[in-house]
């Protein structure tokens, strides 16, 4: 953990919500881990995006990543799964390890290993499939040789849209509202069983009330899965997540720590600057 | 400073003198062009029709029998006081200014050649009535039902003749042997994955069906006793139609219709096969004909009964038919003199000939479907892949980046080449380095590929570059490889843009004569193709033949009839192009 500094301010909490923080329950120590980072650098040509950042993310939690535009949070999380392979410029040193394993050892097919890691984007982005197609996608490339029908089943009430579309399951993905397709990307995600589901700002382009339906959702994929979330929404960070971690400009990680410990009581100045809105 | 002055003469004027001008010229541009296109196609009309030779009592009985009922089907259909009172007035006063202005232009200026008030009044009043009551009525229920059913029969048999013309050059023995050990294992293994879910099967088939493929090939000169070519096409082509279709109506939960929808136009095919020969008509083509254009009505009339919605659309083939026999009868009865066109059955049944009467256009028509069959699947499937590996696969930096930019480059201006340049690259790498022969179909198809595959891959690569990036994110992020995403994402949408750009070369190619000219292809031939290797002769090869004729006959009917000729097949096939594109987009 890189939170070093001594800077330490009064107790009170820094934002008011009406549901309190960490509201599952969850104990947020002593679990193992699902994710690590260590001494990760990430460059874009000459520029870095990640600078120096170690991290030890538990599994089966909901971990919150915060921070200003441009701090790195996206690239952090696309580090996780190696979606940043994609990008030609992209550059990473430094360990990311999943399930005791660095991520970028030369024997690990970033193929193989993305099946285990769900992720679920910023703007829904269902396939121009049939809602059932969608959530099979996952099985089908996988090959998977159990009943697929009653999997799309689960994964959709895993996703809770099961009720809403369970009789157009042949209807188009696109045809569902903007929160039912996000729900639907969760469900696709969901559908293989990975071990961890990246969300890179999943409410972002939803109404407060798809918002929420989501944030309910997020709790109980916590149950099963190590959830890993970008958010730009401080209350959505403190009502769902159990853990914070706090990116600021330049790639630095200057505070990761239990969610309710960095909103109630910081220990870094700029963090709580940042939490309430001074600045960012 | 001034804003009390402006607003005072309210908020002033902008010029747009140039906007307007640049408006109406580039309007009048088109207008012309489409204007001078039209009264072409007329002319070529009246002529392959013989139209110039039809009395007004010929032309307003099928008016009345034909088009008449045709337009009222419409007006049904759209079902609109508003519509029907328009058509109305368009009708009845067109025919008074066409009249009119037709005498006046005889009066005064010119006699218009060929042409009698009447033909122009039907040319350029009731054609585009009926055009757009066409596309009016198609967007009511009943309109859409009609011409659901009318686009199947039409289709079935223009499908079903493109495969009999096939079967001309491609070995059907072989083909039995593929279908029997390759591709029906392979479906079935399919078949059988996919409903129980599992997926070596599913994984399987492909290998399954080449190695069947291969083995066809090789077992092809070793088995000695075939069954008649009758029993290849119901086994391999009836059939499996047939049984498709049960399929699709038994999804639909009605087991009987199932039994009805597949059994009767099988039972009619078959039928139809043994007997044809009695009457002259091939009967392996006639199975074909019969169960691709039964199988698939009968499955939509299965489906529209079963709607219940817009059935008496169903009656439109009927209503058609129907006008013509009533107006032939009448005609008969009646005895005025009919046209005699030179567009007959014969005309496309039949081989060249020294006379006009007797000419045929048949060898180069099958010779056109040929070419443009293998032209077709040639630049699709090399289009696609080049556009594929361009877009999904090649690096963006490095020497494969480089490389691949020089590639980008050149394709561009391979479609800028004239059509010669390639024929004579058709010359020498496939008719002389190859040893493909001279003007054979295999040569003109690749060489005609080669020319249009530049058109191809860079529309096919605009198609794919408009797939979101977002979907293939969302594809890799499951876990697929760059195949699996090309496959299952960016390829079934980027599909209807790949066709629409096929679509648009295969118009290209199939009007070109140049490098056909060059490759040595013959201008004449008498007989079919029998093999790909064959010499042959396509439809414009023989229109331009025909055009140097010194006699008018061949000059005006035998060349208008073959351009029209021309016209419907390349009208079919981009119709069918576009239906299968729609049907993609509406897939989504
Ligand atoms: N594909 C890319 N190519 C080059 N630079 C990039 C790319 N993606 C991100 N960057 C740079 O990396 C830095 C971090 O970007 P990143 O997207 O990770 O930020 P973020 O914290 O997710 O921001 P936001 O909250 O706005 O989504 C930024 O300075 C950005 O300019
Ligand atoms: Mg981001």
């Amino acid at each position: 953990m890189s939170n070093t500094s001594s800077n330490t301010t009064g107790d009170e909490s820094l934002i008011t919500t009406d549901v309190e923080t960490g509201s599952n329950g969850r104990t947020a120590s002593s679990e193992r881990t699902a994710v690590a980072a260590r001494d990760l650098n990430v460059f874009y040509g000459d520029e870095q995006a990640i600078d120096d950042v170690s991290i030890e993310i538990p599994e089966k939690r909901v971990t919150a990543l915060i921070g200003p535009s441009g701090c790195g949070k996206s690239t952090f999380l696309r580090c996780i799964n190696r979606m940043n392979d994609m990008i030609e410029v992209c550059r990473v040193e430094g360990d990311v390890e999943f399930g005791g394993k660095n991520v970028y050892d030369p024997d690990v097919d970033p193929v193989a290993l993305r099946r285990k890691i769900g992720m679920v984007f910023q703007k829904p982005n269902p396939f121009p499939k049939s809602i059932r197609d969608n959530v099979a996608y996952g099985l089908k490339i996988q090959g998977f040789d159990g009943d697929v029908d009653e999997r799309v089943e689960e994964s959709l009430k895993g996703a809770a849209l099961w009720d809403e579309v369970k009789d157009q399951l042949d209807s188009s993905g696109l045809d569902l509202s903007g929160g039912q397709q996000q729900r639907l990307c969760i469900a696709r995600a969901i559908a293989p069983d990975p071990e961890v589901i990246l969300m890179d700002e999943p409410t972002s382009a939803l109404d407060p009330v798809a918002a929420s339906k989501i944030e309910d959702l997020i709790d109980d994929l916590a149950e099963e899965y190590t959830v890993i979330i970008v958010t730009h929404n401080m209350q959505q960070a403190a009502r769902i997540s159990d853990r914070t971690a706090v990116f600021l400009t330049g790639g630095r990680l200057v505070e990761y720590d239990d969610t309710a410990k960095i909103f109630e009581d910081p220990e870094e100045q700029r963090v709580e600057d940042y939490i309430t809105g001074k600045f960012g | 400073m001034a804003t009390d002055d402006s607003n005072a003469a309210g908020f002033g004027e902008v010029s747009r003198v140039r906007g307007i001008a640049f408006e109406y010229l580039s309007l009048g541009a088109s207008v012309a062009g489409l204007v001078a296109l039209g009264v072409l196609l007329v002319y070529v009309a009246i002529d392959a029709f013989d139209l110039a030779n039809a009395s007004p009592e010929w032309l307003l009985t099928y008016f009345l029998t034909l088009v008449v009922p045709f337009l009222l089907f419409c007006l049904y259909s759209a079902g609109d006081p508003a519509v029907t009172r328009r058509v109305a007035g368009v009708l009845g006063g067109g025919l008074v200014v066409v009249a009119a202005a037709f005498a006046a232009i005889e009066a005064f200026v010119v006699t218009i050649p060929r042409l009698s008030w009447q033909l122009a009044y039907l040319f350029v009043v009731v054609a585009p009535t009926t055009a757009y009551l066409a596309y009016v009525g198609s967007r009511g229920r009943v309109g859409a039902v009609g011409f659901g059913l009318l686009g199947r029969l039409v289709g079935g048999v223009a499908i079903g003749l493109a495969v009999g013309t096939l079967f001309l050059v491609f070995d059907e023995l072989v083909w039995f042997l593929a279908y029997t050990l390759g591709v029906l294992p392979a479906a079935a293994l399919y078949a059988y994955g996919s409903r129980r879910a599992a997926n070596r099967a599913v994984t399987a088939a492909i290998p399954v069906g080449l190695v069947g493929l291969v083995a066809a090939v090789f077992l092809r000169g070793v088995v000695g006793t075939y069954p008649s070519d009758l029993i290849i096409y119901l086994w391999t082509l009836a059939v499996p139609i047939a049984a498709v279709g049960a399929f699709l109506v038994d999804a639909r939960g009605s087991r009987v219709g199932a039994a009805v929808v597949g059994g009767v136009p099988l039972a009619l095919a078959t039928a139809g096969g043994f007997l044809a020969g009695s009457v002259g008509l091939p009967g392996p083509t006639t199975l074909i004909v019969i169960a691709l254009t039964g199988v698939p009505t009968a499955v939509y009339v299965h489906r529209v009964i079963d709607g219940g919605d817009g059935v008496v659309g169903l009656g439109l083939p009927l209503l058609i038919g129907g006008g013509v026999l009533v107006g032939a009868l009448v005609v008969e009865a009646w005895g005025v003199p009919a046209p005699d066109p030179w567009l007959d059955p014969g005309y496309v049944t039949e081989a060249p000939s020294r006379t006009a009467a007797e000419a045929g256009l048949y060898p180069a028509i099958v010779g056109s479907v040929i070419i443009i069959a293998l032209v077709a699947v040639l630049s699709f499937v090399l289009g696609v892949g080049t556009s594929v590996f361009l877009e999904e696969y090649t690096a963006g930096s490095g020497v494969v980046g480089s490389l691949t930019r020089l590639l980008q480059i050149n394709i561009a201006n391979l479609a800028a080449i004239p059509s010669v340049v390639y024929g004579l690259l058709g010359l020498g790498l496939f008719a002389n380095l190859l040893g493909f022969g001279y003007g054979t179909a295999v040569t003109a198809s690749l060489t005609l590929s080669l020319l249009i595959l530049p058109i191809t891959i860079i529309s096919a690569q605009e198609a794919i570059r408009s797939v979101p990036d977002d979907l293939r994110r969302g594809s890799d992020a499951m876990g697929a490889t760059r195949w699996q995403t090309t496959k299952n994402v960016v390829l079934p949408e980027a599909f209807p843009g790949i066709l629409t750009g096929t679509i648009l070369a295969l118009g290209r190619a199939i009007g070109e004569t140049a490098p056909l000219i060059m490759i040595g292809a013959a201008t004449t031939v008498f007989s079919a193709p029998t093999s790909l290797f064959s010499r042959f002769s396509a439809m414009p090869m023989q229109i331009y033949a025909w055009a140097g004729f010194p006699q008018a006959d061949f000059r005006y009917g035998v060349v208008a009839a073959g351009v029209i000729t021309l016209l419907i097949i390349l009208v079919g096939m981009n119709g069918t192009a576009i239906l299968l594109r729609n049907r993609a987009e509406r897939g989504n």
